[in-house]
């Protein structure tokens, strides 16, 4: 949090960060240009990256003085709310973390490519399913990078000792391969080949970012399941069968208020883990713990809500056609990224103090 | 007595925390069940002694005259003591409504006999055949004279043993539309005509009773606000109270005594046990974090909304997977009357009994999903 920003400041600028997110990417409306990238290299559209660059959202978190925005962990949870919510496919979060690490080792002029959405920059740390730690394996293949088809160069982590040495790999002499995700992504496979070294860091940095980036991808996760039960309750309301609306009936009535039990409980989650994180005086143990609650609240609660929407629309849910099923493949990619349910849960139990309750 | 809103927060934490430290009977903490008015009687005197038995009211009407944010406080700082509830009817229910709706005379009559523990009030709604659906309630009162005529049965009735007046939602117009004809009767319970029966209830404590009312005559003065106007009033009163019951403290307490259990039993390391006592963590912790936004807007002096039900809904569910899990852990001990070798934190069937009502009181979780449905939502009826 910017020392320079006061409470009210923070507020506002949190409110204009939602609205210029409204205007790149809507979260109403049809989803004809979701439609339009889907399983179309690169998967988003670099333009629309620019534009965000332009808008300062890449550098949110950086200070100011490395080119950033100095923001905080609540304004960018807002922020990928409303971009969760669009189901944009632009991999904003992933550049996020890439300029965390070229900040910390003052490489300025992928730094600069980067925060401008010109040159994508991708950190290749995965090295197994279902992780939020970064091994920095000097030759295990790099898994699961999102968009990979749309770099121009990746960040690759490789543990020296006590650090984690950088190494910057162009596109172009990358061994890459890509598969396609359910929501008209790709994820990358790199082989660590032939990067330039560009400096080190101490492996917490990196697992600050990665902390940042679970955080939020949860609130990505709370976008996408507020616009889809937005959507949903839209459609219990409009559709007539038996002489009366769905949604007039008990039984969905109910399962409606339990999935709006879900979203308010993820919501206060991901607010409160960012709160905590913007405060900064937890201890780690502390902050891990939080983002991991928030984290596995979000991707159950979206994986829920999604699953639910289906079945609440019946036959025309179960149709490519209806935009709902874009939200439930939006889940699914999202709700393992940057650690899985299950992960987080077991992370929560070996970092959360025993509350004395 | 200090205006103890002038206190800083903090200060006003650790007045109350040293308060209950030094002057709340050990021996009624966490109690299992409700407080017969006798066993609360020594608190209720340490309360009476400092000016503390009304947080609520007003100062000019005996109270302690606190705002949200304070009341608040005092009541996290009671909940983390494990302080019991009183028999409160009147101070939580019956006095706000006098104060807001009822006359001069009204108020002079009762308040002070509230704050001396004089009067113990108890409170009439529910009815045999008026649950979840109240409205249709029919105890009914008839004017004759100076007096109204009260016939019928309310049921569920907290602590009607220990309580000398019940106030009760009445009908008097038979043929307007269900809510508009009910009025809210103030009715002393030594009339002839009033008989009280316990209920034994799951927990085998007699802590409800069923009340009759066989032509007791009571005087018109004792109607609160217009004729009628019973529904409404009530429905205003459901005021910031209803945070309360979707306070994480029955959950946490429970929790607490879950991780004792399966220490006890040798499960504490066993990966299925560990697993589900971590996810219910989890779920206390965020309920907490949604229980203190909800705690957020009473604070910023703003009124909370029918979404509030989330809280009850939850933790009341939550308290009761805890217990269950409790059952399931503790084998041939989950079919013990007592606690465990004595010990009053090692008993999951008492436990598990001790959960069952929460879905039910206070509007059940089916009747609370309705209003999320309805009146958050805005599905149609």
């Amino acid at each position: 949090m910017s020392a320079a920003l006061d409470n009210d400041e923070l507020a506002e600028a949190t409110r204009l960060l939602r609205e210029s997110a409204a205007g790149i990417a809507p979260r109403g409306g049809d989803r004809r240009r979701v439609r339009a990238l889907r399983f179309q290299p690169p998967g988003f559209d670099p333009a629309l990256l620019r534009a965000m660059g332009e808008q300062g959202w890449i550098g949110l978190r950086l200070p100011e003085e490395k080119g950033g925005a100095g923001l905080g962990l609540t304004a960018l949870c807002a922020l990928a709310e409303e971009l969760g919510a669009a189901l944009a496919p632009e991999p904003l979060i992933p550049a996020m973390l890439s300029a965390a690490l070229l900040a910390a080792v003052d490489a300025e002029a992928p730094l600069d490519g980067l925060l401008s959405g010109e040159a994508l920059v991708l950190t290749a740390w995965q090295e197994a399913p279902s992780a939020l730690a970064a091994p920095g394996t000097a030759e295990a293949p790099r898994l699961f990078i999102p968009q990979a088809g749309g770099a121009s160069a990746f960040l690759v982590p490789v543990r020296q000792g006590d650090g984690m040495a950088l190494l910057l790999q162009p596109a172009e002499s990358a061994e890459l391969s890509l598969q396609k995700t359910q929501d008209g992504g790709f994820f990358g496979t790199l082989r660590p080949g032939s990067g330039t070294p560009i400096g080190t860091v101490s492996p917490g940095i990196l697992a600050d970012a990665l902390e940042e980036a679970a955080l939020a991808t949860a609130a990505s996760l709370l976008g996408v399941m507020d616009q889809t039960f937005t959507l949903t309750l839209d459609y219990l309301r409009t559709r007539q069968q038996f002489g009366r609306p769905i949604g007039s009936f008990q039984a969905l009535q109910h399962r409606a208020a339990d999935l709006q039990i879900q979203i308010a409980l993820s919501r206060a989650s991901i607010a409160a883990a960012a709160a905590l994180l913007d405060e900064g005086q937890a201890p780690r143990a502390e902050r891990r713990a939080a983002v991991s609650r928030a984290k596995a609240r979000a991707s159950d609660a979206a994986m829920l809500v999604t699953r639910q929407a289906i079945q609440l629309h019946g036959g025309i849910g179960y149709t490519d056609e209806a935009d709902i099923s874009l939200y439930l493949r939006k889940a699914m990619v999202l709700a393992s990224q940057f650690g899985s349910a299950a992960m987080h849960r077991r992370r929560f139990a070996e970092e959360a103090r025993e509350d004395e309750a | 007595m200090t205006d103890l809103n002038a206190m800083s927060d903090e200060a006003f934490r650790a007045e109350v925390r040293r308060f209950v430290e030094a002057e709340y009977p050990p021996e009624l903490r966490n109690p299992p069940h409700r407080l017969h008015w006798e066993q609360g009687k020594p608190w209720f005197e340490k309360l009476r002694a400092r000016g503390w038995v009304a947080p609520g009211w007003p100062r000019e009407l005996g109270g302690m005259g606190l705002d949200a944010s304070k009341q608040i406080i005092l009541i996290e700082e009671y909940e983390r003591h494990g302080v019991a509830r009183l028999p409160d009817h009147g101070v939580i229910m019956l006095g706000p409504l006098l104060i807001r709706f009822g006359t001069e005379e009204q108020r002079q009559r009762f308040l002070p006999r509230i704050l001396a523990g004089e009067d113990i009030w108890c409170q009439g709604y529910s009815e045999p055949g008026a649950g979840s659906d109240l409205a249709s309630l029919r105890t009914e009162a008839v004017l004759d004279g100076d007096h109204y005529v009260v016939n019928g049965q309310k049921i569920w009735t907290t602590l009607a043993t220990d309580a000398n007046w019940i106030f009760c939602l009445v009908r008097t117009d038979k043929s307007a539309k269900k809510q508009d004809g009910i009025s809210f009767l103030l009715i002393d319970m030594k009339m002839p005509g009033v008989t009280v029966r316990p209920i034994i209830n799951l927990a085998l404590h007699d802590e409800f009773c069923e009340v009759f009312f066989d032509n007791v005559r009571v005087p018109k003065e004792n109607l609160v606000g217009e004729p009628n106007k019973g529904w409404s009033m009530a429905k205003a009163l459901l005021g910031f109270e209803r945070i309360f019951l979707g306070s994480p403290r029955q959950s946490g307490y429970a929790l607490a005594r879950l991780k004792l259990l399966a220490e006890r039993m040798g499960v504490s390391d066993d990966p299925d046990f560990a697993d589900r006592y971590t996810r219910l963590r989890m779920d206390l912790e965020d309920h907490k974090d949604l229980y203190e936004t909800y705690v957020a807007v009473l604070r910023r002096g703003e009124t909370l909304g029918p979404d509030v039900s989330m809280l009850k809904l939850h933790q009341a569910e939550l308290f009761q997977r805890i217990t269950e899990l409790m059952l399931e852990i503790a084998g041939e001990h989950a079919g013990l009357l007592e606690p465990m070798e004595g010990n009053r934190d090692l008993h999951p069937a008492g436990q598990f009994i001790e959960a069952r009502p929460t879905t039910i009181y206070g509007g059940s979780s089916e009747i609370q999903r309705g209003i999320l449905a309805k009146n958050v939502l805005g599905l149609p009826g």
